[in-house]
């Protein structure tokens, strides 16, 4: 071979190589590859959480230790958008992730192997039956998020919130790391199941009633019991009495024409 | 046919006397009527409802249509609204229009209420009517709570712990009685059945003897009238009540019906479905009674946390919101006529209403009092104000219990100040503007 | 005329939405369907009279004289005479009446008597719950707890062996961290492990107090925001309660479960006007005991 055409063929091979170096398709889906601590992953942690939760992940005065928190815990936060938090103060609440996936997975991979935290629960809402998750649900869920999964105010700084959004991976992860305000519930996956399911069948329940006017019971129906019966049978009233109180008195005769 | 009844009965003069009555015709005399038409709905669905009801606390497995629910152990009062939900045709609507009316048959006695209030229709000879009244209101509020308490629900067992908590909180009778009552230590098989004997015989039964009262009070001393050109306190003016008035208020009492179907069709209202059976180790949030329970939850809310003890006897924090306060509220509504009659030193008979603005110190009063029940039921849904306007409900709670004596007291004088102006100047906000009238003096200047 | 029209127009409705009705039913019924056709029918009826009440009848407007309401002061003084006269002849025969009184009043005594049957007498049930020494621990299935099993700050409701489900026994179990416990004095072998059992009814007005909020450390009352400190012995901080959630004394057996050193220290739930002094010899022991 030529002197030229081998150097052609070394350049070609080694942008061959750099390229699909480079633009490798995205790693390992969930459940994939077993989670190894990604150098990308430690990358990402040292420029969005160090700062609150020190560069070793074990807590500063801005941000707690995560070494037990796991992969669920770091999933949940991360895939809700409650982390990275902007002002350490401020309340942790839904937004839309600041992270994509491949960041996600890097970031949950390398917090996990920061201790031994729970892993992401594997969660069905098909394996699970409908009424245990009622029953499960109404005696630890209902207190705060509601009986209808509508959320609600807990104390007052904190909101345990409507349970319409979150998916079901969501769900069982924030069951078993209680973020935030929340306690943690050791529940077996069969439970996890079942309440997956119930709240599901919540979800797409409809309401035979009619209008669910906020699902959350007597302050809706007491304002529009109001608004719409009281005030409407009161219109009823002012169209169909008179209201004119000063009306000239008839005397009996015909003819008076009012409404 | 009217002669064959006259043959029996020899009613023809009293009926002519009765039919020719003269009723005046301001369309918010009708505001009462609204109330009764309610109660009528309430009894004819309610009639329905009992057919299907069974007052029983016995557990039972539900295997009905609702999955979240089936293989269960509720009781069978619960089971036999969850059929009649699910199972029994036209079963959902008649529960639904049953608890609107309710919702709107005590919202309809307090808006003819404050009609009564400030007009002064109450005054002699009417105090006695103003006492039924009073008591109407208190039964009406009486046969919601039993009513809503018969499903036997999480949310209505939740308000039942907390009106036998009241109970236990009265001072050396609380626990006799709240264990007399409910028939032993909460929660009790008894209370369901207790309820529903409530509901359904001694209540209405009590209802409708005081709407008779009421009724032929009413038409013993014939209906007030406002002030005007031909109107005196010694006549009536207005149409006679067949056909004109009873014409119109059959139309009413059907109008009413539709209002009430209609809400009853399309809003859900009390899916006890939702909250499951109770079970009194589980709570669920938000937890409210129904709206004309909520000032008394509002004042439980506000009450400071403060257990008085003097010498070993504790009178429980409960015991001042839920017994004192509506004791005293209702024992100032209801001896109001009496209270006015002796303030302002006037005991003369009077068939003429007043214009409000012409009693101002009754105006400001009647505000103030609204104003103090609206703060303590919209403190009854603190939570979920906080909910609504993200924010914290212990801030909220402490405002409101600020505001529930400065709101009515600054509302009270706020009205105070209107109506003497209104009435000093003579101007009548929602009548024809009737202009000024300017005269010229011989001197070339206007005064 | 157009009045004629509308009330022909209303009361055709009405009659439409009465079959419509019944069709809706006969079909198997629909709760929204129902509700509007049954206001239809109802509805255009109620339009149709009203509008030809208003409307179609002689709007007459007439006037009644109001006679006088009282009677005439000659009837009235009849009316005391004859009514009231009697009843003070009766009066003047003092022993007669004063026995008479006496008898209605002690008959009517009599015939409430029964409305004690009522309910039983509370006794000192206020006073205790079904937890005795040595009683385990176990959750609504059941099933008996150990410190290993919970998961730090899980709230757990719990009841004593075999009585699952027991309204007044009902008891939160919470697994703090024991480095943060400041219990009251007396009270420091009460939590093994960092496990505190609290009463779970609310010392305000009875309700469960169903939400906990772990980061806080506080139980919170959803029925009118009642408060209370997990970590020093469930001291309301917020809202109307005053009392604190009576503490479980726990400790740990043989096997390692969970079990109660006895019942709790002072009546759990809501007051009552001896909740510090009632119970007997059944709270002296107690008393003696803490605080």
């Amino acid at each position: 071979m030529a002197a030229s055409t081998k150097r052609l063929l070394l350049a070609s091979a080694l942008f061959t190589c750099i390229a699909f170096a480079l633009y490798l398709p995205a790693g390992a889906h969930a459940g994939d590859v077993p989670l190894q601590p990604a150098p990308e992953g430690r990358e990402l942690f040292l420029t969005s959480c160090a700062s609150c939760h020190g560069d070793d992940g074990r807590g500063t005065d801005l941000g707690p230790s995560l070494e037990e928190s796991g992969a669920a815990a770091a999933d949940f936060q991360l895939r809700t958008g409650r982390m990275p938090l902007g002002d350490p103060d401020g309340p942790t609440v839904r937004k839309p992730p600041a992270f994509d996936d491949v960041e996600i997975e890097a970031l949950v991979a390398y917090v996990a192997s920061l201790g031994d935290g729970p892993e992401i629960p594997e969660v069905s809402a098909v394996a699970g039956d409908v009424s245990e998750g009622q029953l499960l649900f109404i005696d630890n869920c209902a207190a705060c998020h509601g009986a209808t999964g509508n959320g609600g105010a807990v104390g007052p700084d904190a909101l345990a919130p409507s349970l319409y959004v979150a998916t079901d991976v969501q769900i069982a992860e924030a069951a078993v790391t209680g973020p935030g305000e929340m306690p943690r519930f050791t529940f077996e996956t069969q439970e996890l199941n079942d309440i997956v399911a119930f709240i599901e069948d919540l979800r797409t329940e409809s309401a035979p009633g009619g209008a669910d006017i906020g699902g959350i019971g007597p302050v809706p129906e007491g304002l529009v019991g109001w608004g719409v019966g009281v005030v409407g049978l009161t219109v009823i009233c002012f169209i169909v009495g008179s209201h004119r109180r000063d009306r000239a008195m008839n005397g009996g005769r015909q003819g008076d024409g009012e409404s | 046919m009217l002669r064959w009844i006259d043959k029996r009965l020899g009613v023809a003069h009293w009926a002519r006397k009765g039919l020719r009555k003269i009723f005046p015709d301001h369309w918010s005399f009708l505001l009462g009527e609204i109330a009764l038409f309610c109660f009528v709905i309430l009894l004819l669905t309610g009639i329905f409802l009992t057919l299907f009801y069974r007052p029983d606390a016995q557990p039972v497995i539900y295997n009905g249509p609702y999955e979240p629910l089936r293989g269960q152990e509720v009781s069978a009062a619960y089971e036999s609204v969850m059929r009649l939900s699910f199972e029994v045709r036209a079963g959902l609507v008649m529960r639904q229009i049953h608890h609107w009316a309710a919702l709107v048959f005590v919202g309809s006695i307090v808006v003819h209420m404050l009609r009564v209030f400030f007009t002064g229709a109450f005054r002699k000879p009417r105090e006695l009517n103003w006492l039924v009244g009073i008591g109407l209101l208190l039964l009406a509020m009486g046969m919601g709570f039993t009513g809503y308490s018969l499903p036997d629900d999480l949310l209505s067992g939740t308000g039942l712990r907390i009106a036998y908590s009241v109970l236990l909180s009265v001072p050396f009778v609380g626990p006799h009685l709240a264990f007399l009552i409910f028939g032993g230590e909460f929660p009790t098989e008894g209370i369901i059945s207790r309820l529903f004997v409530m509901h359904v015989m001694l209540l209405p039964a009590l209802i409708i003897g005081l709407i008779t009262a009421h009724l032929l009070i009413l038409w013993r001393q014939k209906h007030t009238q406002f002030k005007g050109p031909g109107r005196t306190e010694r006549n009536v003016v207005g149409k006679p009540f067949w056909p004109q008035q009873l014409m119109k208020s059959v139309g009413l009492l059907l109008l009413t019906g539709a209002v009430l179907a209609f809400m009853g069709g399309l809003i859900q209202i009390n899916p006890v479905w939702a909250y499951g059976p109770f079970d009194p180790a589980t709570v669920s949030a938000p937890s409210q009674p129904d709206w004309y329970i909520g000032w008394l939850e509002g004042a439980l809310r506000l009450f400071p946390p403060f257990d008085l003890t003097i010498l070993g006897v504790t009178v429980p924090s409960p015991f001042i919101p839920g017994i004192i306060l509506p004791g005293v509220a209702f024992g100032v509504m209801a001896a109001w006529p009496f209270i006015e009659a002796r303030l302002t030193g006037d005991s003369a008979e009077h068939h003429l209403l007043d214009d409000p603005r012409d009693t101002p110190f009754r105006l400001a009063v009647g505000v103030a009092g609204t104003l103090f029940f609206v703060l303590l039921t919209v403190a009854g849904g603190n939570d979920v104000l906080a909910i609504m306007f993200n924010l914290s409900v212990n801030q909220i709670t402490n405002v409101l219990r600020l505001a529930v004596f400065l709101v009515p007291a600054l509302g009270g004088l706020i009205a105070y100040r209107i109506a003497t102006e209104l009435r000093d100047s003579r101007i009548n906000p929602l009548g024809p503007d009737e202009g000024v009238s300017l005269k010229r003096n011989s001197s070339g200047g206007f005064g | 005329m157009r009045a004629e029209r509308t009330v022909a127009l209303a009361l055709s409705a009405s009659i439409a939405a009465s079959i419509g009705l019944v069709i809706v039913y006969v079909l198997g019924g629909e709760a929204q369907l129902e509700g509007v056709l049954l206001g239809l029918s109802l509805g255009g009826l109620g339009v149709g009279v009203t509008a030809w009440a208003i409307k179609l009848l002689p709007a007459r407007t007439e006037t009644e004289e109001r006679e006088e309401l009282a009677s005439s002061d000659a009837e009235e003084a009849a009316a005391e005479e004859d009514i009231g006269g009697p009843i003070e002849a009766m009066s003047r025969r003092k022993a007669l009446a004063r026995l008479l009184v006496g008898a209605g009043g002690t008959l009517l005594g009599a015939l409430a008597i029964p409305a004690l049957s009522l309910g039983p007498r509370p006794g000192d049930s206020l006073f205790r719950t079904l937890w005795t020494p040595g009683a385990r621990v176990v959750d609504r299935d059941g099933a008996p707890l150990r410190p290993t099993d919970l998961v730090l700050e899980s709230v757990t409701t719990v009841f004593p062996e075999g009585e699952a489900g027991s309204p007044d026994s009902q008891t939160l179990l919470i697994k703090v961290d024991p480095d943060l416990l400041n219990l009251p004095d007396g009270r420091a072998g009460w939590a093994p492990d960092g496990c505190v059992g609290y009463s779970k009814i609310c010392t305000h007005a009875g309700c469960p107090v169903g939400l906990y909020r772990a980061e806080s450390h506080q139980l919170l009352c959803p029925c009118h925001q009642s408060t209370f400190d997990v970590l020093d012995g469930a001291v309301p901080s917020f809202g109307p309660a005053d009392r604190p959630l009576p503490q479980l004394p726990l400790a740990v057996d043989d096997e390692g479960y969970l079990i109660a050193q006895g019942d709790f220290p002072e009546p759990v739930g809501p007051g009552f006007w001896n909740v510090t002094t009632g119970g007997g010899k059944l709270m002296q022991r107690h008393r003696t005991v803490h605080h």
